[in-house]
């Protein structure tokens, strides 16, 4: 975790969801790369954000992809957040005794459109929450943000906002995260993604 | 290529398990698992079971969730509460629930408590205790209530009172102060919750509110947060930040459209047939 | 330790290696060269493990060298990192991994785009403007922070790449005799001098 650093949070609003991640990619203090995203689109309204070891990242990004693929050509559907957060759980759980290195959050509108947030653990133990989701290096940090920020029904300009700020003050606070951030905004007819303007030291 | 798709082998997979060694040995912090440092308990009532559990799940000193859900589902008449190692409790009474659901349908019965108990020692027993998973089983059967707690390593004990998880202690000195055979419904509900909240407010693992499930041989009632004696206060004020107050390098925006099909029935003559 | 340098420009990326071979404390050897040229576009620098480097890249140019000829189509500097990158990936959880860095220093002929990707020993791999892999990278990366854009001529490059050079030898305790670098553009793999 600690490797290459990196920070996600996802929060839910009024018919809407957002998930944020840092962009830093680090090997210990030094900084390779500073346009490196944690966040995947798994399907129109549903996103992974996985921050923890570059390697792992990379390596179940694609592993997601083809899943959720077979998964939408053998169904004929799409895939719904709460299922692929199953998906997520037992792909990790499967490795219980040699763990990815990752702790995904996952973020998306289900097919009524309800809000639908979730972390999991490195094994893939599921964490749903009615309000926020805080994974990777800054994970304490974000913790304290969102329990301070975070109020209930925010209109998806508000959760924006709400959701930068919390973002962009943790990661002032973690040396491993930072330089740049991205935002995903997904309401029911709109996918809005904003590269923020943010320090970088 | 056929190498390049994912395995269905089934069971664990330990594919990563040398090159994790090796980066644990040159220091590498490994993320802590999700643990709940729980109070469970559970206990015989005149007819039947109540389980009784707190809903916070821990990684390390921070409170992952503040409001989870350790009672599981087993079988129509049998739940089953979860400490330890929180994805080794969920999938370790998911799976068993799973098997039991066959059992049910290959033989036609309802599955016995015992049953239940039995695989879950054995899966348990067979991983030699790296599934952190500690349980309290509880449910009727044809034979009446039955209550077992399951170790990791895959021991069980047989009792009418149980306690389990790092509240144990606290709840136990509870049910050993007060509780005696024959307990009415509301007596067993108020014993259980007044257990857990000994966990809550004396176990730093555990906290928040109080779930309990009652089972008997007609229903199951659950009662998700039973008690709630941990309520957050009001926020005063509004930390809204006004729009614009982040500074934007780029947006791209993309428009999801309902793409809806109506097809038209061309209305044509009929065919001439005289 | 063995230091891998590349830098992109408007058409073109700069690489560079050390050229030393070393046993233990003893320098065997200069002018080793620590690339290979995957296709006709896409160069592959290497560091790390010794003897494992040349196994891996020559393994990858193989590979890469044989779609070539299987397809009839060379495949783009993006997929060639994405192939190696999976290769180092899949031998990661082998008994016996590489212990390999990687800089693949590319030019997409039909986008007509420079491209650098930084992979490290653990097969994370990053599209970067400038990278850098051993000791070397502490020096140089400060350097290209400060002097590198994106919109830099060939010459600029070679004066950039340079000033890296001059940076790692006026500062690194261990010397640096000789660097060999090389250019990938649009006319494919050349030497060049510093």
């Amino acid at each position: 975790m600690a490797y290459n650093g990196g920070a996600v949070v996802a929060m839910t609003g009024k018919n809407c969801v957002a998930i944020a991640c840092d962009k830093r990619l680090g090997v210990q203090a030094m900084t390779v790369s500073m346009e490196f995203k944690k966040t995947f689109q798994i399907a129109p309204k549903l996103f992974i954000g996985l921050p923890g070891l570059a390697t792992d990242v990379q390596t179940l990004a694609e592993k997601f992809r083809f899943k959720a693929n077979m998964y939408k050509l053998k169904e004929e559907r799409e895939l719904e957040p709460r299922t692929f957060a199953h998906l997520v759980s037992s792909t990790l759980y499967e490795r219980r005794f040699s763990p990815w290195y990752v702790e995904p959050v996952i973020a998306g509108l289900d097919k009524e459109n309800r809000p639908f947030i979730a972390s999991a653990d490195l094994i893939g133990c599921l964490d749903f929450a009615e309000d926020f989701s805080v994974s990777g290096t800054t994970s304490n940090q974000l913790f304290g943000m969102c329990e301070s920020l975070w109020e209930p029904d925010l209109e998806p300009e508000e959760l924006f906002e709400t959701i930068s700020q919390a973002l962009m003050n943790a990661v002032d606070r973690d040396c491993l995260s930072g330089w740049g951030a991205e935002v995903i905004v997904i309401t029911p007819d709109k996918v809005i993604t904003r590269t923020l303007k943010s320090r970088q030291d | 290529m056929t190498s390049r798709l994912p395995q269905t082998k089934g069971g664990f997979n330990f594919d990563n398990y040398v090159r994790n060694a090796a980066l644990e040995g040159r220091g590498l912090a490994v993320p802590k698992a999700t643990k709940t440092g729980t109070t469970i308990v559970g206990l015989i009532y005149k007819d039947g079971i109540v389980l009784g559990a707190d809903t916070r799940a821990t990684s390390g000193p921070i409170v992952a969730d503040k409001n989870c859900e350790k009672i599981h589902y087993l079988a129509p008449n049998m739940y089953c509460c979860g400490a330890g190692t929180a994805a080794d409790t969920e999938m370790t009474t998911s799976l068993i629930s799973s098997q039991l659901e066959l059992h049910r349908l290959s033989t036609g019965r309802q599955a016995r408590v015992d049953t239940a108990m039995t695989l879950l020692k054995q899966m348990l027993f067979k991983h030699q205790g790296h599934i952190g998973a500690a349980l309290v089983l509880g449910g009727v059967d044809i034979k009446g209530p039955h209550l077992y707690t399951i170790a990791p390593h895959g021991s069980t004990d047989k009792l009418p009172y149980v306690t389990m998880g790092s509240g144990s202690l606290a709840a136990m000195s509870v049910f050993e102060s007060r509780y005696k055979p024959g307990l009415s419904r509301e007596e067993g509900i108020e014993l259980v919750k007044d257990a857990i909240e000994a966990g809550i407010f004396n176990d730093l693992g555990s906290g928040s509110n109080v779930d309990v499930t009652v089972i008997t041989s007609e229903r199951v009632e659950t009662l998700r947060n039973y008690a709630r004696p941990n309520e957050r206060g009001i926020k005063e004020a509004s930390y809204k930040y006004p729009p614009g107050t982040t500074k934007v390098l780029k947006t791209s925006i993309r428009d999801l459209m309902d793409i809806s099909e109506t097809v038209k029935v061309a209305t044509t003559e009929a065919m001439d047939i005289s | 330790m063995d230091t891998l340098v590349g830098i992109t420009g408007k058409d073109f990326v700069i690489t560079a290696f050390d050229s030393k071979a070393v046993a233990s404390i003893t320098l065997m050897k200069t002018g080793e060269d620590k690339s290979r040229e995957l296709n006709s576009h896409a160069l592959m620098l290497f560091s790390g493990e010794p003897g494992d480097g040349v196994h891996f890249s020559e393994y990858i140019e193989r590979n890469i060298k044989l779609y070539g000829i299987r397809h009839g189509i060379e495949l783009s500097p993006k997929a060639v990192a994405s192939f190696a990158r999976r290769e180092l990936a899949d031998s990661l959880r082998s008994r016996k991994p590489y212990a390999v860095n990687l800089l693949i220093a590319g030019y997409d002929v039909k986008t007509d785009k420079p491209s650098l990707y930084w992979i490290d020993h653990l097969a994370s791999s990053v599209d970067v403007p400038f990278a850098a892999h051993g000791y070397g990278g502490y020096y140089c990366l400060s350097v290209l922070d400060r002097y590198h854009r994106q919109d830099i001529t060939e010459e600029e490059g070679i004066k950039l790449m340079q000033k890296c050079i001059q940076e790692i030898r006026s500062r690194m305790i261990m010397s640096m005799p000789d660097f060999i670098a090389k250019i990938v553009n649009k006319d494919g793999i050349r030497l060049v001098q510093l």
